[in-house]
């Protein structure tokens, strides 16, 4: 039975070590400020799209380049370049996760997840 | 507000479907006690049993009363007029059934009733029976309420699917309430088009009758505990066990196929929350079922087997609990809707761990310590708060009385386990299984670890997973390999790595045949250390899984000498290992061939910012796209989804492009969760084309205007050297002349004329010269166009801003200009059907397990 004490020992030593290292390297969810203060860290920043500023998608440029600026939960705004195409129904996104790092002024984002209006805001029961 | 009366409503048929919903928890509620108390006096067993038919009876009577109103189109009820309508197409009415929460309780439900039923009758007036129908009865007790919809004080118990529409929470202040006649006129909302497609069909059901097998082992390893029988259990419920990793297997990779064919993650695995709570229950079943085996032949890892047995079903809650309790918010795409149920289901997870921990305590007065203990803490935290802390609390003084009760109550084995025998392999395998879960559970679990500690950690990306995961697979597929020619007990070393070192020899020398070409010829020097680390892992992995298809495939046909009904573990093995060598390889060796020719390459931002997925195609032009021209054709509507058609032209031997095959990739313009793409894949038997289009338009023009004429005009403001994009060329104001000089023209107010000019560059590097002319004659502002034709551009000059140094140009372009184009990403993904084949060798062989393990309990009781 001792071996597999021991065994037991090592798998138990081995996934805290996982979550230990893991957690160094993990992203966490941050606001621009905090990701200007670690230019070369991942974050994943939650925010809402600034609407007043243009959006510049030029496909025939580049199709996988999409500027916009975002406004993040404390209000502060920045220039977003995504590196992907522009999403689909990117006007009708209530909230914006970007994921990515600040490079000088900009965030670059590698990733991009929307949340769209609840699904039961077009389906509300309608009698006409 | 009272006093309406609503025409046509069905009411009868509401109250027939919350008869049974009263029923099917009563009945569980007494089959459960009725069955524990037939453990110290038989006389009740009778009415135990026909109280769980009559939960059988109302289970399937909630089921087809619900049924009954989607095929009736009964709207009044709001599940049927979420789910559900008129238009829709009656093959998807099952898909209907468990769109929502309440269908999938009840479809989990179902089947747990189904398996009861039929281990009832196996078990009938056996040693198993008793104990193991408390179990069953107790967690339908538990599933049942789910379906209550009943609110004890301001605690929500269950969500019911017999509501009426107009006593929903969210409408009940909508005008349609105030129309008596509503009903004549309501359509239901009717099934996602997302969800519209066979998959929708046959996924769910598997997975929940998966879901729903992981309740077999866990109610023997419970009754076990109960009846501290520890040992006699296993040969019963390894078939079951078997049938459990077959079904809850084939769920996950249905899944997987699902992901793969029809939504456009861009693979078959994107490590969601989704599929890691569902893949978690399937890794600990599967080393459960090793562990029984080991119990059986040898006796030992008894805790370990009881431990994971338990463990699945506790992991099926806790997935259960992650998927629908709205707790991973913005961490998965395919997460349900929150229903207000997060309490309830907590505590059903927490219920079923104190009732774990309590059965392993086998002393009477630490048992009642710890039940009053943990009472306690729940009433405490339910008066006074601190319900995280307490909740730690309990959980890390929970983990430690199991600890204590395992070495003071636990039978333990007395001899040392042999290094060379096949048991301590297995148990080694059986370790790297459970390892591999703590981490996806762990990763998965952030959103659950923020919420307790406050923290913000965010939710890991693929190769988070695949760097922890590839090791694992490694050792995993190594101990695959070997463990078969182990004998139990004891077995000569010499002997064995002689008869295992054929295979060996012959996968490291095919393996780095194929490995070396694969992932260190072309890019391994240039490649980045952790690239490096990827790339030598990956390639050890290739070996590793065609070490365990061969070493398989060698015990088979030699030590089994091809003999089907024993072979059920070898086959199953050598499907496992072709999954993962199936999706190593699709994965690891996936190919790019969208990548587009934009010049601009971000450095310094990391391979993860790869602006060169995805081409542009333009109707009618054909580009150059990995070995293939493509040309977009053109794209159609049906219904809400847009097709657009995609040409693939290979160049033949005299040198000219001949049409191979069509794409037609869609966008679903969803109207509940807008624009969808799907993808279209060329399968071939050696690799699939993958391909979806990301960015498109999906109004399909019809009107045929003019195309000649110019489109609105915008404005554009810049200095000299700036740059205008219109959609075919690059403009650039390379300088401003004049006619007359500053002074000439404050002398002579009469004319002045400043040309500007415009270099037009389109995409194939052609110059051409604008020179708008901006006129100022007495005062009064004249702009002469020009136009240049071959872009179909129309520039007018028509403004200077002496003061910030800038001058304003109007363009315009042709209609004919705006030709429709799409993006699109398509990738090739070799040899993915090997990982198709994997699980289709993977259930043969599981299946042959299973008869086996049958026909081996048959023979012992005639023996018997």
């Amino acid at each position: 039975m001792k071996k597999f004490h021991i065994l037991g020992v090592l798998v138990i030593g081995v996934a805290i070590g996982v979550i230990l290292v893991s957690l160094k390297n993990t992203s966490t969810y941050a606001d621009f400020n905090e990701a200007m203060q670690s230019p070369d860290k991942e974050f994943h920043v939650v925010g809402k799209l600034d609407k007043l500023a243009s959006q510049i998608y030029e496909p025939k440029v580049n199709p996988d380049q999409f500027l916009f600026s975002m406004i993040d939960n404390k209000g502060v705004i920045k220039h977003v370049v995504l590196h992907k195409s522009k999403p689909q129904d990117f006007e009708k996104s209530e909230q914006i996760v970007l994921i990515g790092k600040m490079k000088g002024d900009d965030f670059h984002a590698n990733d991009i997840l929307m949340k769209c209006p609840s699904k039961y805001s077009d389906g509300k029961p309608q009698i006409n | 507000m009272n006093t309406i009366d609503y025409v046509g409503e069905r009411l009868w048929i509401g109250h027939i479907g919350n008869g049974f919903v009263v029923l099917s928890f009563v009945s569980a509620l007494l089959a459960c006690i009725l069955f524990y108390i037939s453990a110290k006096n038989k006389n009740h067993l009778n009415f135990a049993r026909l109280a769980f038919n009559l939960h059988s009876i109302s289970v399937l009577g909630i089921a087809g009363t619900l049924f009954f109103m989607l095929f009736n189109h009964f709207f009044e009820y709001q599940y049927v007029w979420q789910h559900s309508n008129t238009d829709m197409d009656m093959k998807f009415i099952l898909s209907c059934f468990w769109e929502g929460q309440e269908g999938s309780f009840l479809l989990w439900t179902f089947w747990n009733v189904v398996l009861g039923l039929i281990l009832k009758k196996q078990l009938k007036d056996g040693l198993w029976e008793i104990p193991v129908m408390t179990i069953f009865a107790l967690v339908q007790v538990f599933l049942a309420s789910m379906l209550l919809g009943i609110y004890l004080f301001d605690f929500k118990i269950g969500s019911n699917p017999f509501l009426l529409l107009r006593q929903h929470a969210e409408f009940s202040n909508l005008p349609f309430i105030q129309n008596a006649n509503y009903l004549a006129k309501l359509n239901g909302r009717g099934l996602n088009p997302l969800l519209m497609n066979y998959w929708m069909t046959i996924h769910p059901p598997t997975l929940f009758l998966g879901f729903a097998s992981t309740l077999i082992p866990f109610s023997f390893s419970i009754a076990a505990l109960w009846n501290k029988q520890y040992t006699k259990w296993q040969v019963v419920a390894l078939p079951w066990t078997y049938f459990g990793i077959l079904i809850l297997g084939v769920g996950v990779l249905m899944g997987g196929a699902w992901a793969y064919e029809a939504l456009s993650f861009g693979g078959f695995w994107a490590w969601d929350p989704v599929e890691n709570s569902s893949l978690v229950p399937w890794l600990v079943l599967v080393a459960a079922g090793h562990t029984m085996i080991i119990n059986k032949n040898k006796g030992g890892s008894l805790f370990t087997t009881h431990f994971l047995a338990i463990g699945s079903f506790l992991l099926v809650l806790y997935s259960t609990f992650l998927t629908r309790s709205g707790v991973l918010g913005n961490a998965s795409v395919h997460a349900f809707t929150d229903l207000g149920m997060t309490g309830q289901l907590v505590i059903y997870v927490l219920a079923f761990v104190l009732i774990t921990v309590a059965l392993l305590i086998n002393n009477k007065l630490f048992k009642i310590t710890y039940l009053i203990l943990s009472f306690l803490i729940l009433a405490f935290g339910i008066i006074f708060g601190y319900k995280k802390v307490l909740l730690m609390f309990w959980i890390l003084s929970s983990v430690i009385i199991t600890a204590a009760a395992y070495y003071l109550y636990f039978p333990k084995e007395k001899e040392e386990e042999e290094l060379f025998s096949r048991e301590f392999w297995m148990f080694l395998g059986a370790l790297i299984l459970i390892l591999s879960s703590l981490i996806i559970t762990y990763f998965t679990s952030l959103p659950v670890i923020n919420k307790l500690f406050n923290t913000d950690y965010a939710p890991p990306k693929v190769p988070v997973y695949n760097i922890w995961m590839v090791p694992f697979s490694i050792i995993t597929m190594l101990l695959i390999a070997c463990a078969q020619f182990l004998k139990y007990k004891k077995t000569n070393p010499k002997q064995f790595i002689k008869r295992i070192s054929y295979s060996f020899l012959v996968s490291v020398i095919f393996g780095l045949a194929c490995a070396i070409p694969l992932y260190f010829m072309s890019n391994f020097s240039t490649a980045s250390n952790s690239d490096k680390w990827n790339l030598i892992s990956y390639a050890s992995l290739f070996i590793a899984s065609l070490f365990a298809v061969l070493a398989n495939a060698d015990y088979w046909l030699i030590m089994l000498k091809g003999k089907v009904l024993k072979s059920g573990a070898a086959i199953a093995h050598i499907g496992f290992a072709l999954i993962l060598l199936g999706a190593l390889i699709s994965t690891s060796k996936k190919i790019v061939l969208s990548k587009n020719t934009a010049q601009r390459k971000v450095s310094g931002l990391g391979a993860d910012f790869d602006d060169k997925k995805s081409i542009l195609l333009t109707q009618g032009d054909t580009l150059p796209m990995g070995p293939y021209l493509v040309t977009y054709t053109g794209k159609k509507r049906e219904g809400i989804n847009v097709y657009f058609n995609v040409n693939y032209l290979k160049v033949n031997k005299n040198g000219k492009p001949e049409f191979d095959f069509t794409l037609v990739p869609h966008v679903q313009d969803n109207p509940r969760m807008g624009k969808a793409p799907e993808p279209a894949t060329k399968h071939y038997l050696n690799r699939d084309i993958y391909t979806h289009v990301t960015y498109a338009d999906l109004n399909v023009d019809t009107i045929t205007t003019n195309k000649n004429v110019f489109a609105t005009a915008k404005n554009y403001i810049g200095h000299i050297g700036d740059t205008i994009y219109s959609s075919n060329a690059i403009i650039i104001i390379d300088s401003l002349k004049t006619n007359i000089n500053k002074s000439e023209y404050e002398k002579n107010d009469s004319l002045l004329e400043v040309t500007a000019v415009l270099r037009c560059i389109n995409i194939s590097s052609k110059v051409f010269y604008a020179y708008p002319k901006f006129i100022i004659q007495n005062n009064v502002v004249i702009p002469k166009e020009a136009i240049v034709d071959q872009l179909g551009l129309k520039l007018v000059f028509w403004k200077i801003n002496p003061d910030e140094g800038t001058i304003e140009i109007t363009m315009s372009e042709k209609l004919s200009n705006n030709k429709d184009f799409i993006v699109m990403e398509a990738y090739v993904f070799p040899f993915i059907n090997i990982l198709w084949l994997g699980c289709l060798i993977m259930s043969v062989g599981i299946i042959i397990s299973i008869i086996e393990r049958i026909r081996v309990i048959k023979l012992q009781a005639i023996k018997a």
